[in-house]
C-alpha cells in the first residue's frame, strides 16, 4: 500500500498558544496540554480545537482529526450527538441552575439505580474527582478508620489525597494514610490488610489496570472475587473508580462486567456525553453515611446535564454500546497490529478493546512509539503515546479503515527514518 | 512535598555535587585553571563527615578530580557532623586538617580561592551574568551541580527516594542542544551521575539552549511551562523524566538554602 498524506501544520495553534501562555498557567495546564498530554514533539500536535462532530474534531488551523481520545472519555456517543443535545436543549429551556433542584435529578438517579447493578442510590457532582473524594470520605465515615489502599499505577483525580508525597503542594499529612499494593497481587493485598488490621477504611481501584506508559492489565481469573472476600473479612469498603471505564465495558458497571459487587462506584466521563456531571453510586447501607457528610457544590444539581445523562444512558442501552465498542475496538486494533507488522514493527495492544492501549515493543524507551504517534497525529489520527484510548459510538468501519491507512503510512515513515532497525 | 531539608543530604550535595563540580570549573574557567596552577604539585584533600559522606579532591598540574567513597588523602579534613561540614561550606567556620599540615598553604592558596570562585559561578551576580562567557560557564556548572545533586537526593533524601522508586532502570540524559549532556544512570532505583552523554538513553530532557537551562535552574521558569512553550522537550520513558523533574525541584530546595 502506498499513500502519501501531507503532514498538518499548526500555525494558528501556535499563535493562540503564545497568547495563552501570557494569561494561563503553562498556556494549557493539565492532561490536555503539551506537557501532561505528552506531545512529543510538541510541534506535531494541535493545541486548540475549533469544532467537533461525531468522532472527529477540527483544530484552529482547520485540520481534521479522527479522535481516539474522545475528550479523554466524555465523548461516548459522538460529539454533538443529536439526541443528547436535544434533551439538553429542552431542559435548558425549562431551567438549569436554580435555587432548588429540578425534578429531573430524581429521574436520573432512578435511571442509574435501575442501570447500575451495585447502585441503590446516586449522588451527583461534577468531576470524577468529586466522586472519588466522596467515596473515600464515605468509607472513612462508615468505618471510623483512616487508611485507604491504592493499587500502584492508580489515578483517582487530583485532590491532595490522590497525589503523591513528592508532588508540589501536597503535604505528607495528605498522603500519610495511603497504602499501596500491586494490581493482581492478592498475596500482597492479604498481607497488607493483615498488617493494618482494623485500620483500613477502604480499597479504591479502577476495574482493571489502565495506568499510563505500561501495557494495561486485565484482572486475573478470580482476582476481584478474592478482593471482595478480603474486603468483607477485614470490614473494608470496596470502592470501584469507574470514571474512566464506566459504561464502555458494561452499562451495569465494570464491577458487574468482572463479576463482583462494589460497595461504592464512581462515574463521570461517559455519563452524559460531555455534559458536566459525575456520580457516586453505592449500596443501601452506606446511603445514610453519605447523608451525614458535608459535601456539596454550586453547580452539582444543574439540570441540563441530568437530562443529557438520561438521554445518553438511554441511547447507550439502545445501541448495546459495550458490545459495539468491543467490536470496533477489536477491528481497529487488529488492523493497527497488522499495519505495524507489515513494516516489521511489533505493536502491542492491551486493555479492553473499548479502551485500548498501544505500544510499539521494538524498543524499551517508547521513542519509536512516540515517533509513530506523532506521524499519525500529523496525518489526522489523534492518538496519544502514554494513555489508553477511548471509542465512541459514532466511529464507523470507514473511519477505522482510514485510521489503519494512516497508521500504515506512519509506520513506513518511522521505518525509513531508522535504517539501523534492519 | 516535604517542606524540611535533611542536613545529611545537604552535606552530600555540598560534597558530591557542589565540590564535585570543581573539576568542571577548572576545565571551563581560565581563571580557575590559573588558580589551580598556583601549586601544580599532586595534592589530595580528603573530606570525612561523621554520619555523612567521604570524598577526595585530587589536584595535579592545574586539573582536579573528584572521587566519592573514601577520604584517604594528603590533607584530611574531618568534620564532626553533616551540619559542621555545611557550616564550613557556608563560610561560617574554618576546616581544621589533621594530616598534611605541611601542605596547609595549599588550602589557602588553591582550594579556598577555587571554592570561592565556584560559589561565584553557581550564585552569580547580575553584573557577572552580563558577560556572555561567564553566563555560559555559570549555566553549565549549575547544570553539572544540579544533575549531580539529583543523584544525591534520589539516593538519600526521603522525598527523592520516593520519586526514585518510581523510576525504572536505564539512562536519563539531560542535554542542552549544541552544548553539554549529562547522564543519570538508574539501576534498581539507585542513581549514579555520569558527567557525559550516553549512547542509548531511555529518556531525555532537552533544553533548547543554555539560556533556557539557566532560567530553569535559577527558578526564573518552571519545567512545566518550558515544556509547554517548547523551550524544553522530553522523549522516551517519560516517568523517568517526570520523576527526575520532581527530584530537580527538591534539589532546588537544597541549593536554594
Amino acid at each position: 500500500m502506498t499513500t502519501t498524506t501531507t503532514p498538518y501544520t499548526f500555525a494558528r495553534s501556535k499563535e493562540l498558544f503564545a497568547r495563552a501562555f501570557d494569561v494561563i498557567p503553562s498556556g494549557i495546564y493539565g492532561h490536555q496540554g503539551p506537557s501532561e498530554g505528552c506531545y512529543i514533539p510538541q510541534s506535531a500536535f494541535p493545541l486548540f480545537s475549533s469544532r467537533a462532530e461525531g468522532t472527529r474534531f477540527w483544530d484552529v488551523d482547520g485540520n481534521e482529526f479522527i479522535d481516539y481520545m474522545c475528550g479523554y472519555g466524555p465523548n461516548v456517543l459522538g460529539y454533538n450527538d443529536p439526541d443528547v443535545d436535544a434533551a439538553a436543549a429542552a431542559q435548558r429551556k425549562l431551567e438549569d441552575v436554580v435555587t432548588i433542584p429540578s425534578g429531573v435529578m430524581v429521574d436520573f438517579a432512578e435511571l442509574l439505580v435501575d442501570t447500575v447493578a451495585s447502585a441503590d442510590w446516586a449522588f451527583f457532582a461534577k468531576n470524577g474527582g468529586d466522586a472519588t473524594t466522596l467515596a473515600v470520605l464515605t468509607a472513612r465515615a462508615a468505618t471510623r478508620r483512616k487508611k485507604i489502599v491504592f493499587i500502584n499505577g492508580f489515578y483517582h483525580g487530583v485532590a491532595p489525597w490522590t497525589q503523591k508525597l513528592d508532588y508540589p503542594g501536597v503535604l505528607p499529612e495528605d498522603v500519610a494514610n495511603n497504602l499501596y499494593v500491586d494490581f493482581n497481587d492478592l498475596v500482597a493485598l492479604e498481607a497488607l490488610l493483615s498488617d493494618h488490621k482494623g485500620e483500613v477504611a477502604g480499597l479504591i481501584a479502577q476495574p482493571y489496570m489502565h495506568g499510563n506508559f505500561v501495557d494495561n492489565a486485565l484482572p486475573d481469573a478470580g482476582y476481584w472475587q478474592s478482593v471482595r472476600r478480603l474486603c468483607d473479612e477485614h470490614g473494608v469498603v470496596l470502592i470501584v473508580d469507574d470514571v474512566r471505564a464506566g459504561f464502555r465495558l458494561d452499562l451495569a458497571g465494570s464491577d458487574h462486567h468482572f463479576g463482583f459487587t462494589a460497595d461504592l462506584i464512581c462515574f463521570c466521563k461517559a455519563l452524559a456525553n460531555g455534559y458536566n456531571v459525575s456520580a457516586l453510586c453505592g449500596r443501601a447501607d452506606l446511603k445514610d453515611t453519605v447523608s451525614s457528610l458535608s459535601y456539596t457544590g454550586s453547580y452539582w444539581m444543574s439540570a441540563v446535564p441530568f437530562a443529557a445523562g438520561i438521554a445518553t444512558l438511554t441511547k447507550l442501552k439502545q445501541l448495546d454500546a459495550p458490545a459495539l465498542f468491543h467490536r470496533l475496538g477489536t477491528e481497529l486494533t487488529t488492523g493497527l497490529v497488522s499495519a505495524g507488522s507489515e513494516h516489521g514493527f511489533t505493536l502491542v495492544t492491551s486493555g479492553a478493546p473499548a479502551l485500548f492501549y498501544l505500544r510499539i515493543a521494538d524498543d524499551d524507551s517508547l521513542m519509536l512509539h512516540q515517533e509513530w504517534i506523532a506521524e499519525c497525529v500529523q496525518r489526522g489520527v489523534f492518538f496519544t503515546s502514554h494513555h489508553n484510548h477511548f471509542l465512541n459510538a459514532a466511529l464507523t468501519s470507514a473511519d477505522i479503515a482510514r485510521t489503519v491507512e494512516v497508521a500504515h503510512e506512519a509506520f513506513g515513515i518511522v521505518r525509513a527514518r531508522h535504517p539501523e532497525l534492519g | 512535598m516535604i517542606t524540611e531539608t535533611d542536613p545529611r543530604v545537604t552535606a552530600r550535595i555540598n560534597l558530591d555535587a557542589v565540590l564535585a563540580t570543581l573539576p568542571e570549573l577548572v576545565r571551563l574557567a581560565p581563571e580557575a585553571h590559573a588558580i589551580a596552577l598556583r601549586d601544580p604539585r599532586p595534592t589530595s584533600i580528603g573530606f570525612a563527615v561523621r554520619g555523612g559522606p567521604r570524598s577526595v579532591l585530587t589536584f595535579r598540574d592545574g586539573m582536579v578530580e573528584h572521587r566519592a567513597g573514601s577520604a584517604a588523602a594528603t590533607i584530611l579534613l574531618p568534620f564532626t557532623s553533616p551540619a559542621a561540614f555545611t557550616k564550613v561550606i557556608d563560610g561560617a567556620a574554618q576546616p581544621i586538617p589533621v594530616t598534611g599540615l605541611h601542605r596547609i598553604t595549599f588550602l589557602l592558596k588553591v582550594f579556598a580561592p577555587l571554592a570561592t570562585l565556584l560559589g561565584r559561578y553557581l550564585k552569580p551576580s547580575e553584573a557577572d551574568l552580563a558577560d556572555p562567557a561567564f553566563r555560559e560557564a555559570s549555566t553549565i556548572l549549575t547544570l553539572h551541580t544540579a544533575t549531580a545533586a539529583v543523584a544525591q537526593v534520589a539516593n538519600h533524601d526521603v522525598s527523592g527516594q520516593f520519586s526514585a522508586h518510581l523510576v525504572p532502570d536505564g539512562d536519563v540524559v539531560l542535554e542542552v542542544l549544541g552544548s553539554v549532556s549529562y547522564t543519570l544512570r538508574v539501576a534498581d532505583h539507585h542513581f549514579t551521575f555520569v558527567p557525559q552523554a550516553t549512547a542509548s538513553p531511555r529518556a531525555a530532557l532537552t533544553f533548547a539552549d543554555l539560556d533556557v537551562a539557566g532560567r530553569l535552574l535559577t527558578g526564573e521558569a518552571s519545567a512545566m511551562a518550558c515544556i509547554c512553550d517548547g523551550s524544553m522537550s522530553m522523549r522516551g520513558m517519560l516517568p523517568m523524566v517526570d520523576n527526575v523533574n520532581r527530584i530537580l525541584d527538591r534539589v532546588g530546595q537544597y541549593l536554594g538554602e
